[in-house]
């Protein structure tokens, strides 16, 4: 490789949290690993590449995004099979892997494919290699770590688990240290060498260190109370599984060693929960009022074992489940939400009064809000729901990226050389004695095809209500609000998205299929309202519109979005107006497209029209205020528990 | 029978003073991480990436080496060249020009990457590693039109090798890695699409193109383009000189460039724009300092002024502001310039 010089780890400006947890897992491998989340341009990769250089016996493998499971796991040695006929395996990357550091940058974008087989392996430690004629088996134990920005899509909830630990990682906000940043990074790239001479010094004492934390670490137990602190932690903070009481008892042993002390102590094991329990946590509140409670108490420290010990042990014990108010955590969680309801509703009032019906006027969106739509069509149980961009398709057009081969069924379009090549390698010494050939000789049955996977997001079309009954009460700002909101969970998964908008006599298309969010949103933002309601008429150019889609790509996954009060009061054919627009709704049910309605009707009187509309249309059905509500507990839930 | 093929001369580009000045400090310093245009189509971006790497000196590259390697680098060979020494041989040198290489937005991921060599596969058995795009843009500019419409795992990957300067394969029963460090050029329209803010990022510096609006300009554009179509050896031969001195300013500054200096003032001042306005993470930072250098040495001076970051700042700034969510896209360079008007109040300059 080229690049030997790699950037200091002792340079690295900040980021003690960060760096702390690299330089654990370094010192105990069995810690699992570390998730290193955050925004772009805070030095996640340089620091974890930057761990090669301080044990020569530590390499740091990188796992690149577009890797192919033979390259992974390992396949057939090709040029053994071809010259000699004998079947060997060539190891993969997992082998290069083993006892080392394996990074894989940008983790939330990996395929689908790659992830269960990394996640196989890393449970196991060993590398099973079950295909073209070949079996064989080798250890792969290796620490995972990984980095995403969370902007480009969670990471599935399975494989964050996998992470021993996870530190979210900021930017730094003191002038002085962003000053010295940038007088490090220019002096490294004016003289590599210089610059990592320089730093020697400090890269080897720390080198040193951690070889003696390494050295220390078996003598390392932590005692019957401290075990029991970390099942009572994992317990309280509602952690799925058993690996977080594992991950913290590992994870304080590594503080200890580091620290060079001769034994775990309770603060290890605190400090350890700040790295090992926030991506497992439901929520971190109870948590930190033990942790509080604990602090305010003199620490006494006993030693592990011992008839003393164990007495201490329970009535800390005691005391520590009286901290814990069973406070409930979703009243907390609930409360901003709720704040923004009453808001919304006494905004509501205000405009109460002022104007009615017929009279066009634009109104501006008001206040958007976090949302994340699923589609109905995705249960969780589907694997084909997933990180990032809402849906993955296996593609049959020859886009997409290769993961791996199948054996083809009907004719074969798109051709995986390699895994062709593969099979058809170990009989090439028998074929060439018959034929007396120099080639490769290739027979139909070796034949494999390409498996690809595209991300595609959902091609989502709006269809907004925007008739004079939608002007009332501020109705059309709420409605803009979340249409928007409802764009920008877009944005975040590249769906594709339309939008048309019906009032007055007609329907009419304001956007195409488009990728650009921001579009949508300028001309949602511009969209008048008043006039009557052409419901019938919105639905129909909806379904002209998503076949067209449909015949153009078939790979899409159509969502039709309805925004409305379902009061149609425009005929479409001249018959009854919301018996045509229910006409509609089953059409587009019966080709099936998966829709979601949601109502805007918020009027005392309730006619529940819309409600019966998605009846007909099978759609998911949702009232405009929930949508709001549910959104905002969801948000502030995901923000505590990263 | 070969083509010679004729290019416009960068001089005789009328207006995009940006975008030309943006193209100008990556050539001088590749490290600032290339540019990314943003605007309508027919603003002469094609022309000037072009035109910019024929005006460029000639590079010596190791010959034969399909990575065209720089004999006098050691740490940047690849495998081949550096076997090669080891075994105790001269590497044999060329001379070769600056190339842009195209990546349209079809490429397929073996296309760009690199894949096994098919024909020697079948023939041999034997697994040979066959180059890619990534391979022929080392050393060079690889120019990516509408790099908003490309596919994403294709973007990926090409800002992941963009900012390691390497090209790691693992695929298709290859395992391979060779020297691809390239001034990375992208054009978009951002009507048709964004690209996700990690990428953005990775760009170092971004410009906004427009038509030009004065009518003067347009007839200007419209007169050099009838003359150079007209005879496009005479109108080179008319750009000849200021094609010379653009040339000979680009290889002053990049012989200087090391010997910029920049107080500690500067610093303080780059780190208080950066923190005002919010910026996410530290690439702003130091793509705003290593670019107000490259400013400095293209004016010859071998000290950073106030000046230099308040332009910089207009080059590294606007693509990296965090996004609100449909927030009016704008940013206010006022700030910056408030800011550097304050530190030369201070005594700086």
């Amino acid at each position: 490789m080229p690049h030997r010089c790699v950037y200091p780890f002792t340079a690295i400006v900040g980021q003690e949290k960060a760096k702390k947890a690299l330089l654990l897992n370094v010192i105990n491998p069995r810690i699992g690993g570390v998730l290193l989340s955050g925004e772009k341009g805070t030095a996640k990769s340089t620091m974890v590449r930057a761990l090669s250089g301080l044990l020569p016996e530590l390499t740091v493998v990188d796992l690149p995004l577009n890797i192919t499971e033979d390259r992974l796991i390992g396949a057939i040695d090709l040029e053994k099979a071809v010259s000699h006929g004998h079947r060997a395996c060539e190891a993969g990357l997992l082998a290069r892997a083993h006892g080392q550091l394996l990074y894989v940058d940008e983790v939330n974008l990996l395929s689908d494919h790659i992830v269960n087989s990394l996640l196989d392996v890393a449970q196991s430690g060993v590398c099973v290699v079950e295909r073209e004629g070949i079996s064989y088996a080798y250890h792969a134990r290796f620490i995972l770590v990984g980095s995403m920005n969370p902007e480009e899509g969670p990471l599935r909830p399975h494989f964050k688990d996998r992470f021993g630990l996870f530190v979210e990682v900021q930017g730094e906000k003191d002038r002085e240290r962003r000053k010295e940043i940038m007088h490090r990074r220019l002096a490294y790239e004016k003289d590599r060498e210089a610059f990592r001479q320089k730093y020697d010094p400090a890269e080897r004492a720390l080198g040193q260190e951690l070889a003696r934390a390494r050295q220390i670490l078996p003598d390392l137990l932590p005692g019957e109370d401290l075990v029991r602190l970390a099942a009572e932690l994992a317990v309280k903070s509602c952690c799925q599984g058993h690996r977080a009481e594992q991950v913290l008892v590992e994870t304080a042993r590594a503080l200890a060693a580091l620290h060079g002390k001769n034994r775990v102590r309770l603060e290890d094991i605190w400090e350890a929960a700040e790295l090992a329990l926030p991506h497992r946590a439901a929520s971190l509140r109870p948590l930190e009022q033990l942790q509080r409670r604990q602090q305010e108490q003199p620490q006494e420290e006993k030693p592990p074992g011992g008839k003393e010990g164990e007495q201490t042990e329970s009535k800390e014990q005691t005391k520590r489940e009286a901290a814990l108010d069973p406070e409930g955590t979703a009243k907390h969680l609930m409360s901003p939400g709720r704040e923004a309801i009453a808001d919304a509703a006494r905004e509501q009032k205000e405009q109460e009064q002022k104007e009615r019906e017929t009279r066009e006027k634009v109104e501006a969106p008001g206040t958007t809000f976090p949302i994340s739509l699923k589609h109905p069509a995705t249960s969780p149980q589907n694997p084909r729901q997933g990180r990032g961009r809402r849906s993955l398709t296996r593609t049959t057009s020859l886009q997409g990226r290769y993961v791996r081969y199948r054996i083809p069924t009907g004719k074969v379009r798109d051709v995986a050389v390699d895994a062709t090549l593969r099979a058809a390698a170990p009989w090439q010494k028998v074929r060439r004695e018959e034929d007396a050939a120099e080639r490769v000789i290739i027979l139909t049955p070796d034949l494999r095809e390409k498996m690809r996977e595209r991300r595609v997001g959902h091609t989502i079309l709006f269809v907004v209500d925007a008739s004079g009954s939608m002007g009332a009460r501020r109705r059309m700002a709420e409605t803009k609000a979340a249409v928007l909101s409802l764009l920008h969970d877009s944005y975040r998964k590249r769906d594709n998205v339309g939008m048309l908008a019906f009032r007055g006599r007609e329907a009419v298309s304001l956007l195409e299929i488009t990728r650009s969010v921001e579009l949508a949103q300028k001309k949602l933002s511009e969209l008048p309202t008043g006039g009557r309601t052409p419901l019938a008429a919105g639905l129909e150019l909806a379904y002209t519109k998503l076949k067209g889609y449909r015949a153009k790509d078939p790979g899409i996954i159509p969502l039709l979005v309805l925004v409305s009060d379902g009061r149609a009061n425009v005929s479409l054919q001249g018959g009854d107006p919301l018996e045509e627009a229910k006409a509609l709704g089953r059409c587009l049910r019966a080709a099936g497209f998966s829709s979601l309605v949601i109502d805007t009707e918020q009027d005392d009187l309730e006619l529940g029209l819309a409600r019966q509309l998605a009846g007909e249309m099978g759609a998911r059905y949702i009232k405009l205020q929930e949508l709001r509500a549910g959104g905002i507990a969801e948000a502030v839930r995901r923000t505590l528990s990263q | 029978m070969k083509l010679e093929k004729l290019i416009y001369p960068f001089t005789a580009i009328v207006g995009q003073a940006m975008m030309k000045k943006a193209l100008i400090a990556n050539v001088i310093n590749p490290a600032l991480g290339g540019v990314l245009i943003l605007g309508e189509k027919g603003t002469a971006k094609s022309t000037a990436v072009r035109a910019l790497a024929d005006l460029l000196p000639l590079l010596e590259v190791v010959d034969g080496c399909p990575f065209r390697c720089n004999p006098r680098v050691r740490a940047t060979l690849c495998r081949i060249c550096l076997e090669r020494l080891e075994k105790g041989e001269t590497l044999p040198v060329s001379k070769d020009k600056m190339r842009v290489v195209d990546l349209p937005i079809s490429a397929t991921e073996d296309r760009l990457v690199g894949t096994l060599d098919l024909e020697h596969a079948l023939k041999k058995g034997e697994k040979k590693f066959e180059p890619g795009i990534l391979a022929a843009a080392n050393r060079s500019i690889l120019y990516v039109d509408e790099v908003n419409l490309l596919d994403d795992h294709l973007v990926d990957i090409l800002l992941d090798a963009a900012a390691m300067g390497v090209n790691t394969v693992e695929r298709e029963g290859v395992s391979y890695s060779h020297p691809a460090s390239f001034v990375l050029v992208g054009t978009m329209n951002p009507e048709e699409g964004n690209l996700r803010p990690q990428l953005l990022d990775r760009f170092g510096l971004a410009v906004e193109v427009r038509g030009e609006d004065a009518v003067e300009q347009r007839m200007e554009i419209v007169k050099r383009r009838l003359a150079y179509e007209k005879d496009p050896r005479a109108f080179a031969a008319a750009y000849a000189p200021a094609q010379q001195a653009l040339a000979e300013k680009i290889a002053a500054a990049g012989a200087m460039l090391s010997e910029v200096t920049y107080s500690e003032q500067i610093i303080a001042l780059i780190a208080e724009i950066a923190i005002e306005l919010g910026v996410d993470g530290h690439r702003a930072d130091i793509t705003m300092l290593k670019t107000a250098i490259v400013l400095a040495a293209m004016e010859g001076r071998k000290e950073v002024k106030g000046a230099d970051v308040a332009e910089a700042a207009a080059f590294v700034l606007p693509h990296r502001m965090k996004r609100k969510p449909f927030a009016a896209e704008q940013l206010d360079l006022s700030l910056v310039q408030e800011r550097v008007k304050a530190y030369v109040k201070r005594g700086g300059h």
